[in-house]
């Protein structure tokens, strides 16, 4: 029997987020070459914006409805989710290279003594639905293609933005709820509170478009003109360890080697030199733009559209030209 | 408190990598300490000199022990090499297997290690161990304080929406980001010292390891070749001068490269 491919439904306050539409989308590609079903494995509680806006997009919907699982931990899910796996033995199983999926897949996989391939950026299969992945090493100076052996699940943890989310017509899963009991003496982590990031905006992993500044900005007041170019763009705003290092900006906004990997469709970068450590972070954004004042400045050599340029003279005209054309 | 460290000597990230062939890498000798298991020692360390203790560096590595070195040099008591060239081609999982089989048995309130390794950036072994251990694990803290009475600690957790604040029973596994504290440098003399230090050394074959849970045998995924990044399309750089570079800019974003 051709067994399912699985996709576990990240959530945020009820709403489902993006990586896990990009999922079910690439899933539901993927099940067109193997006639594997797809499923979205949903946990939590209050689950019912989430369960509806999932249903255009997979063939099922394994609903697991506990208080004890939400807000997330590892073995709240892991406790849930492991008799589930057992039993149903999916051919794949998928999570966003998330704060949740990396934390999660490697524990389910050492239990289950099965093949995880974490943060690919590319994924393909076989008409027997063996999956082959590709995935950055040494930070994306090196692609490693790799293929799973025999073991089930396929477990990988993806990037945002690997695939596109697109509308399925027709298509309306099936909810199935899943009884689970959950003993709470075994759970050994609890999550006090969630200090909340302060703005609305997307983390810069999420965001599709992301703007950012370095230490030519000269000063934490001068992010001003970065943050309205966002708000135009509906960005989300990075920087460089340099900047954080100052003290400028919080260290959650930091892209690189020791920050964190974007894959933005858009990535702006001002006053920003191009050292290695942070061109490791930007190497699966699709589109780059840097402008910066030194025409030999490093991150020219990783951009698409560069200019040379001051960066206070650029920047806030950037934001009214983008106002006026966006606006018409 | 008895803390053991997970350390492993990485490839600088200066260090160049070359594509020998398909399923070989060549790697520049320009090694150092992750990054990140450095912040796993300064971690440990600052527990024990509040609450004593000791402190062990471990690495599973057949060829390099600097990362114990550094370990000690920073102020660990003791570091332990687990190397056996029948370990080569072990990944991540393999690695975490052999960890618990040295760990199994010995007593311990803590393990730290990095968020992820400098190399393969997988962020496998410290949760994968844990899972062994059967003990909990949290990912990627950039708090941590510990209370030894009560066996319990309070770590902060960097998540996609903002920090989360956790309790967690002791014994348990936590991976160090940045954030969590700034590594000190050790003095010269102590890296002197550390050069000499007694590193104890185990093979797998003591722990017994059975051959094919480790090494390239034991693999779930498998390599089929690596590739270069890819490759970038040569920058386009918009010479006109201000403010018509900004207007022309817009126009690419739109009609070329369709983003906005
Ligand atoms: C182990 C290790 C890990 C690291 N990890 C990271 C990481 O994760 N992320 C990271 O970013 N860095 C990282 N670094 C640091 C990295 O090497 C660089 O030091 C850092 O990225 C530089 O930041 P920057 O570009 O903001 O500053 P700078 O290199 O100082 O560049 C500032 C740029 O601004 C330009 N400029 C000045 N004024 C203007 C103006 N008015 N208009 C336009 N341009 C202007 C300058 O020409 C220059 O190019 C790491 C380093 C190490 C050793």
């Amino acid at each position: 029997m051709a067994k399912e491919i699985w996709v576990l439904a990240e959530h945020q306050e009820g709403k489902v987020k993006g990586i896990t539409f990009e999922l079910l989308s690439g899933s539901i590609e993927f099940s067109k070459q193997t006639g594997q079903k797809v499923a979205a494995i949903l946990l939590g509680s209050g689950l019912e914006e989430a369960t509806k806006s999932l249903i255009p997009f997979a063939d099922k919907i394994y609903l697991l409805e506990n208080p004890l699982l939400s807000p997330y931990t590892s073995d709240a899910y892991e406790s849930a989710l492991l008799p589930l796996l057992k039993e149903h033995e999916p051919s794949i199983f998928l999570g966003g290279a998330t704060s949740t999926g990396k934390d999660l897949f490697p524990r389910l996989a050492m239990h289950l003594e099965t093949g995880y391939a974490p943060d690919c950026t590319e994924l393909s299969v076989n008409e027997e639905g063996r999956l082959t992945i590709k995935r950055p090493l040494f930070g994306g100076k090196v692609f490693a293609e790799m293929v799973f052996s025999e073991a089930r699940p396929q477990m990988a943890t993806v990037r945002n933005h690997t695939f596109l989310i697109r509308e399925n017509p027709g298509r309306s899963a099936e909810v199935l709820p899943i009884p689970t009991r959950l003993d709470p003496s075994s759970l050994k982590k609890r999550v006090i509170h969630l200090e909340k990031s302060p703005g609305a905006r997307l983390d810069i992993t999420e965001a599709d478009i992301v703007v950012a500044a370095g230490r030519g900005i000269k000063g934490p007041e001068n992010f001003k003109l970065i943050e309205d170019l966002a708000e135009v763009l509906n960005a989300s705003v990075g920087t460089t360890r340099a900047v954080v290092d100052e003290g400028w900006r919080d260290l959650k906004d930091q892209i690189g080697k020791s920050g964190k990997n974007i894959s933005a469709r858009l990535y702006m970068a001002f006053g920003i030199s191009g050292a290695i450590h942070h061109i490791l972070g930007i190497g699966t954004c699709k589109t780059i733009v840097a402008v910066d004042t030194d025409p030999n400045a490093l991150i020219f050599n990783y951009a698409d559209y560069g200019i040379v340029g001051d960066l206070f003279k650029i920047v806030p005209a950037l934001t009214e030209e983008l106002k006026r054309v966006l606006a018409s | 408190m008895d803390i053991f460290v997970l350390v492993k000597q990485v490839p600088d990230p200066e260090a160049t990598i070359r594509i020998k062939t398909d399923t070989e890498l060549e790697i520049e000798n320009k090694y150092f300490t992750n990054f990140f298991d450095e912040i796993a020692i300064e971690a440990a360390l600052r527990l024990k000199e509040k609450f004593g203790g000791k402190v062990t560096v471990l690495t599973v590595d057949h060829r390099r022990v600097d990362a114990l070195r550094r370990g000690i040099s920073m102020g660990a008591d003791e570091a332990v090499q687990i190397a056996d060239p029948a370990l080569e081609g072990s990944d991540p999982f393999a690695i975490a297997r052999i960890l618990t089989a040295y760990l199994k048995d010995k007593p311990f309130d803590l393990i730290l290690a990095g968020r992820q390794a400098m190399d393969d950036d997988s962020g496998i072994v410290g949760i994968a161990l844990a899972e062994a251990l059967n003990i909990p694990h949290v990912h990627s803290i950039i708090g941590l304080e510990v209370d030894p009475s009560k066996k319990e600690a309070k770590v902060i957790r960097e998540v996609e929406n903002g920090k989360e604040h956790l309790t967690c029973p002791l014994p348990a596994l936590f991976t160090c980001q940045k954030g969590l504290n700034t590594p000190r440098i050790p003095l010269v003399m102590n890296v002197m010292k550390a050069m000499k230090a007694q590193i104890k050394k185990v093979d797998s074959a003591s722990l017994g390891m059975e051959p094919n849970k480790v090494g390239s045998s034991s693999l779930q995924v498998k390599v089929l070749r690596y590739l270069p990044p890819p490759k970038r399309p040569p920058v386009k750089m918009i010479k006109e001068d201000y403010p018509e570079n900004v207007k022309i800019l817009v126009r690419l974003l739109r009609e070329e490269a369709k983003v906005l």
